[in-house]
């Protein structure tokens, strides 16, 4: 009886293993299918729904596209088209001046607050797409949809007033250490997202947070992905722009920015 | 020369037999090891336990790292630009670059004539600082006050205050010397006091807003205070709060419909 058990036992486990194993190899070879395909998908369709169509009312000669003047003046022609839209509004808005690594904060087209950008990453999407494209979704100013941050947008405290004068105790003064983390990610329209780190060069607390704060992050995207792989759609890739900053920048632009606010990006 | 050889064979010799003797201690050991089930099975216990964590680890960094890290490796298309001889002499390209440009000046003519060259205060809430401009130059910086965040509930739970300054364009609606303050109702409130009638004499202070004030509109102002030590926190009820000097040298900088920018 021994013998039959423990000849049946290895190979039924041998089997269960192989299975098991075969099962894996092909979840993590479909998820880097799927996983490659999504940013070939995205850049399809911003060229889709922004690149230059023959359809146009003034027609360009397609040579001119490509060429270095008629890119740089477009560029500039597209960030400024941005900006204006922007002071147009009465809200708190962000500029991005990729080339010369600064942000500004503008309120009615007035800068108001300048930040250093100490370091820029573009999504390769962003910056091998067809830049005539690429011009024309920047030339309209971006909406923020939504945010995930580390600080709180409005640091509200909850205060019951007293009853009567001999509960009455003066307000404790407001603690200005401001030891927590800065790091946040802005979701744009059109699934763009615009990641915010604070400078990490003197803190390895500060390091550490960035890399939770990156993981939780990811974590989250890999269950959009597998919700959209078990329903054998390709996931959404997220063309991103990756910015370091000083932390107090970080937490004024935060802060600055109202929840639906505009950005514009010059590169 | 016979010699060295035979020394050279001996010591060759010597060293096998150390290695053949090592093998067999270790061979022993392993055999004595693994004769013993109990032994057998916690080894196998380890390598089953050692292949599913390295599995599940690689895993893991398969999905969260090497998938995301492998989307952004391979667009080696860099956008090519060009730079044809033959296209700059072509007409329409000459008309095209020439509109393109002027649309360009345009637009940052159009951009730069937001920024006033009359004086304008731009108040940073975050920071706690305010910067004073005149002929679009920076004439003048320091600490104030703004809006604490504090959320205020009346102890019957049934009326609430938010104290903050609200962000965004404003112009100075009026200018005031030496402003009267009239106590609002979060002011007693806070303090645990009934709430008086509107003109009730103990509504009104004179000298705790200092010597000007600068209405934003709305019973927001721009004054000064008697807790300097509290410059440059967020303390006030969503009015700035500035020392005595740098509100003089604001307000005699500022006029009517002057603009204040509070981010």
């Amino acid at each position: 009886m021994e013998d039959i058990e423990s000849k049946n036992g290895p190979s039924t486990l041998k089997m269960v293993l192989f299975i098991t194993g075969a099962l894996l190899i092909l979840f993590l070879v479909y998820y880097l299918v799927m996983g490659l395909l999504s940013p070939s998908r995205k850049l399809a369709e911003i060229n889709q729904e922004y690149g230059y169509k023959d359809s146009e009312k003034s027609k360009i000669d397609e040579r001119f596209l490509n060429d270095s003047a008629f890119i740089a003046i477009n560029r500039e022609k597209s960030f400024y088209q941005a900006r204006v839209n922007m002071a147009e509004s009465d809200s708190i808005c962000l500029a991005l001046n990729l080339p010369d690594s600064t942000a500004f904060l503008e309120i009615n087209g007035v800068t108001v607050h300048k930040i250093k950008l100490s370091e820029i990453k573009v999504s390769k999407v962003l910056r091998n797409a067809d830049e005539y494209a690429i011009t024309s979704m920047l030339s309209v100013p971006f909406i923020i949809e939504d945010d995930l941050s580390t600080i709180r947008k409005e640091p509200v405290m909850i205060k019951i007033a007293p009853k009567d004068t001999s509960e009455y105790k003066p307000d404790i003064l407001p603690d200005t250490t401001r030891s927590e983390p800065v790091n946040y990610i802005i979701y744009l329209m059109g699934g763009i997202r615009l990641y915010i780190y604070q400078n990490t060069n003197d803190l390895e607390k500060g390091r550490f947070s960035v890399f939770t704060f990156d993981l939780n992050n990811k974590l989250r995207d890999v269950i959009g992905n597998l919700r959209s792989m078990v329903g054998f759609k390709v996931p959404e890739y997220h063309p991103y722009i990756r910015l370091r900053m000083q932390k107090s920048d970080a937490r004024i632009l935060y802060r600055a920015l109202p929840k639906h606010g505009m950005i514009s990006v010059f590169r | 020369m016979e010699t060295d050889r035979i020394i050279d064979n001996n010591l060759q010799n010597e060293t096998e037999d150390d290695r053949s003797e090592l093998v067999q201690v270790i061979s022993g050991l392993w055999n004595k090891f693994i004769s013993n089930p109990i032994h057998w099975k916690i080894l196998r216990i380890v390598l089953v336990c050692t292949i599913v964590v390295f599995v599940t680890f690689f895993t893991f960094s398969w999905i969260v790292f090497i998938v995301p890290a492998l989307q952004e490796s391979g667009w080696n298309k860099n956008y090519k630009y060009e730079n044809l001889a033959e296209i700059k002499k072509d007409q329409a390209y000459k008309k095209l670059i020439g509109q393109m440009g002027r649309d360009s000046k345009n637009l940052i003519r159009k951009f730069t004539s937001y920024t006033s060259g009359q004086s304008y205060l731009v108040i940073n809430t975050i920071d706690n600082r305010f910067l004073l401009y005149q002929n679009k130059k920076l004439v003048r910086e320091g600490s104030c006050s703004t809006g604490s965040y504090t959320r205020l509930t009346n102890s019957e739970g049934s009326r609430h205050w938010i104290f903050k300054t609200p962000k965004g364009r404003f112009l100075i609606q009026q200018k005031i010397t030496s402003p009267l303050w009239v106590r609002p109702d979060w002011s007693f409130v806070e303090e645990g006091l009934p709430i008086p009638a509107p003109n009730d004499e103990s509504r009104f202070e004179y000298g705790v807003l200092g010597d000007y004030a600068m209405s934003l509109g709305d019973g927001y102002l721009i004054h000064g205070t008697i807790y300097k030590r509290l410059l440059g926190m967020p303390v006030t009820h969503g009015c700035v709060r500035l020392n005595d000097e740098d509100l003089d040298a604001i307000y005699h900088t500022m006029n009517i419909g002057s603009k204040v920018y509070i981010f």
